[in-house]
């Protein structure tokens, strides 16, 4: 962790979060800090909690126990209006769940429109701009079924950063794609990092997440058991958890 | 994928099909069959044989000693005399127990039948009233004996009765003072000459009697047709204020409800068929005409058309929104736990509309809930089949809102929509989408279910060829007619379908 940041930088603060389905122990008491800025890769075995705490940190799965601080403010708080939030947060899923009844545009307009965020001209000329930066201006006026999987991923991208988010959430965002378009979403994501976008990036890509991330939390058993900076966390793993996934993965 | 060229050819042969069964139909119709033999020539035949009577007349409750003495006596019910007169003319049953007036009506329309110059009973005609009514059965009677007394009653019955018929009409006084209000008259109009339709009116002796007796009581007369089983309960329900339906007063009848004095006498006779009669067959033009043209009787098909489209239009509208709303509060429920007492109340709708007939819905909406005010019969039919078809769309509704996929809301949510947002804009849509074939087949259910209407009296399509086919005589030609009506109706709404549902798949084309 960077010695530089200060405490007005925190965006994100995770305290003694928790997560039970029925007995089932997925997420025990999880404590980090995310800095403005910061690019963070989740690495983990399949099934220990890391979509479960990515999920967490919009309410998209409500924490048993545990607080999520977003600029200070609790949003496990039934009180806090949480689409108000979530406004600022933005996610992208391994199975990109585009809306197939939208164009393309539509996908990306919607939200901004629909909560007055844009006028409809506004929020159209901002989603062309986003398609051409993700390099698919000319499929505005497509359905998602025409696209393949690296290009809906793209476009689902593009559709949550029309929301102008402060912090983005990405779930295994190439793990369902073919191999051949694996390189085009990765090099999108790093450009949004290398643009300063704050992200929580889980991943199955190693030599993506060594490049590219500030920090790597290492997840097993619903706990963070390692966390360092990528070249230590790779070169000098110190739990033997990690050490036993990376000689598989690697 | 079929060609278009493929799809012509195949919507040709439907056509084909359709036009193929409607003229073999056609040549059914205009072709003689064999009359079967007759078995009862005198009341001790009756015994053994298969009777057919009209449900809950005094013909039905007097022969019903016979179902228990023994001889494999079989009793058949039929809504109308008409329907026994037809049974008996294709042999299925072997005589009609059915009052004489009518049975002399029936005669003359169908020469292949006779009536046995045995009575089976003879019997007094009188006004049902709801029990305790008094007030309106010492009117009624006092009415009568006034009307007996000079000479109305009888020059009413002569003018449908004996050589001089349609010499005497009755019409009503004039200047007569109407401030007493309305005096609703329930009746079954397939007893000629008593009450039957007529240029798509109902008249008949009993129809000029009441009209006599509300000139004398200063009264409006309004007539509501319907099956006469139900007149007893139309009457003391106060749905009707009399029942005046060629009705005989019994014991049984008498625990439900008072009867005025009787005004007519008449007997019940044994209807069987003639053997030595000659048949004269008519043609299919001959038929055509009698069954449409001459009377403007096809008014009654438009008339029915009308009203089941009416009907199924409204109801259909009525159905998709509490189908909707009821869909909603449920996946809501199941989604967020919330509206639980909302949810609860929905079950409850769910398994009880979808758990009885749509019958039996429809007659009690008119029946118990509406029973005794007086309601406008369509209004009735549509609140019943849209209360019935949206249990039916709500599941369909709700079986698409769960067919789609929960990334769907989580994309939408994490975006910042609300629940309601989400569920407008992004679920929803998709939802209908999926479910418009499944939406499509509950609106032709629903057209044909609407031929029940008729349990009401209400007449729809299906009770508009009955009329004709209880004033023709002729079963064929109505029934093929209607179905025809139906049939075209049903294609046009799935093609209306099939366009709409492939230009929202163009869009996604997928
Ligand atoms: N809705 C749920 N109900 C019960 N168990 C769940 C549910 N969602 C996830 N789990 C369980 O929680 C654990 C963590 O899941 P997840 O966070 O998806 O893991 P990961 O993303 O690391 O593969 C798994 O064992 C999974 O079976
Ligand atoms: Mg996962």
């Amino acid at each position: 962790m960077s010695e530089t940041n200060n405490m007005s930088d925190i965006l994100l603060e995770v305290k003694g979060l928790r997560k039970v389905y029925d007995k089932h122990v997925v997420l025990d008491n999880i404590n980090t800090t995310v800095h403005k800025g910061e690019v963070i890769a989740i690495i983990g075995p399949s099934g220990c909690g890391k979509s479960t705490f990515l999920r967490s940190l919009n309410m998209l799965e409500i924490p048993t126990a545990g607080q999520v601080l977003f600029h200070g403010t609790d949003i496990t708080d039934k009180s806090v209006n949480i689409n108000e939030i979530r406004e600022k947060i933005g996610m992208v899923f391994q199975h990109f769940n585009l809306f197939p009844n939208m164009t393309i545009r539509d996908n990306i307009c919607l939200a901004p429109v629909k909560l007055k965020l844009m006028s409809r001209e506004d929020a159209v000329k901002k989603a062309d701009e986003l398609l051409a930066r993700v390099g698919l201006k000319d499929k505005a006026d497509t359905y998602p079924a025409m696209l393949s999987g690296g290009q809906k991923q793209r476009v689902a991208i593009a559709r949550a950063m029309a929301m102008n988010p402060e912090i983005m959430l990405f779930d295994e965002p190439t793990s369902a794609l073919d191999p051949e378009m694996v390189g085009e979403v990765l090099t999108i994501i790093k450009e949004l990092a290398d643009s300063g976008m704050t992200m929580l990036i889980v991943t199955h890509e190693m030599g993506f997440a060594k490049e590219v991330a500030s920090r790597c939390m290492f997840f097993s058993d619903g706990m963070i058991t390692e966390e360092n900076e990528p070249k230590a966390f790779f070169e000098n793993p110190q739990s033997p958890r990690l050490k036993e996934f990376l000689s598989k993965v690697l | 994928m079929q060609t278009k060229r493929q799809k012509n050819i195949y919507g040709f042969f439907r056509i084909f099909a359709v036009l193929f069964c409607v003229c073999t139909c056609m040549l059914l119709s205009s072709c003689q069959k064999k009359l079967a033999e007759n078995k009862v020539f005198g009341v001790d035949d009756l015994s053994g044989s298969v009777i057919g009577v009209q449900l809950g007349t005094t013909g039905d409750i007097l022969v019903s000693d016979y179902e228990e003495d023994g001889s494999d006596t079989t009793i058949e019910r039929f809504n109308k005399g008409n329907d026994a007169i037809q049974a008996l003319k294709q042999g299925k049953i072997d005589a009609v127990i059915i009052d004489a007036q009518p049975a002399n009506a029936f005669i003359q329309a169908n020469p292949e039948l006779m009536i046995l110059e045995e009575e089976f009973v003879k019997e007094d005609y009188a006004i049902s009233i709801a029990k305790g009514n008094t007030e309106l059965t010492a009117s009624i009677n006092k009415a009568l004996s006034s009307l007996k007394a000079d000479g109305t009653i009888d020059s009413i019955i002569n003018n449908y009765i004996g050589e001089n018929a349609g010499k005497s009409p009755y019409t009503s006084p004039s200047g007569v003072n109407r401030s007493n209000g309305n005096l609703i008259m329930a009746t079954n109009a397939y007893f000629k000459p008593y009450e039957y339709y007529e240029n798509g009116k109902i008249v008949g002796i009993d129809v000029d009697i009441a009209t006599a007796i509300a000139d004398y009581l200063g009264m409006n007369l309004k007539i509501e047709d319907m099956e006469f089983d139900s007149i007893i309960t139309a009457v003391s329900s106060g749905k009707a204020d009399i029942g005046v339906a060629g009705m005989t007063v019994t014991a049984d009848r008498l625990k439900n409800i008072d009867f005025s004095d009787p005004y007519t006498t008449s007997s019940q006779v044994i209807v069987v068929r003639n053997n030595e009669a000659v048949q004269s067959g008519s043609n299919f033009v001959e038929k055509f005409t009698n069954d449409f043209i001459t009377d403007n009787r096809y008014q009654y098909i438009l008339t029915g058309l009308k009203n089941t489209l009416i009907i199924a239009f409204f109801a259909a509208i009525m159905g998709i929104v509490i189908g909707f709303l009821v869909a909603v509060i449920r996946s809501s429920h199941d989604k967020t736990g919330n509206m639980k007492i909302l949810n609860a109340i929905c079950s409850v709708y769910l398994t009880i509309i979808r758990g009885t007939p749509a019958m039996v819905q429809l007659l009690i909406i008119y029946y118990i809930i509406f029973g005794s005010m007086n309601v406008n019969k369509i209004l009735v039919a549509v609140l019943s089949f849209g209360i019935n078809s949206g249990a039916y769309v709500a599941e369909i509704f709700r079986s698409g809102i769960m067919s789609i996929d929960n990334g769907q809301f989580e994309a939408a949510r994490s975006l910042g929509l609300t629940y309601n947002q989400t569920m407008i804009s992004v679920i929803l849509p998709q939802a209908f989408k999926n479910v418009l074939p499944a939406l499509a087949n509950e609106f032709i259910v629903l057209l044909k279910e609407t031929s029940i209407s008729g349990y009401i009296g209400l007449t729809d399509l299906t009770r508009g060829g009955d009329i004709i086919r209880s004033i023709t005589y002729d079963a064929m030609l109505p029934l093929i007619g209607v179905a025809l009506i139906y049939l075209i109706l049903v294609m046009i709404l799935s093609t209306l379908v099939k366009k709409l549902e492939r230009r929202l798949r163009s869009n996604e084309r997928n």
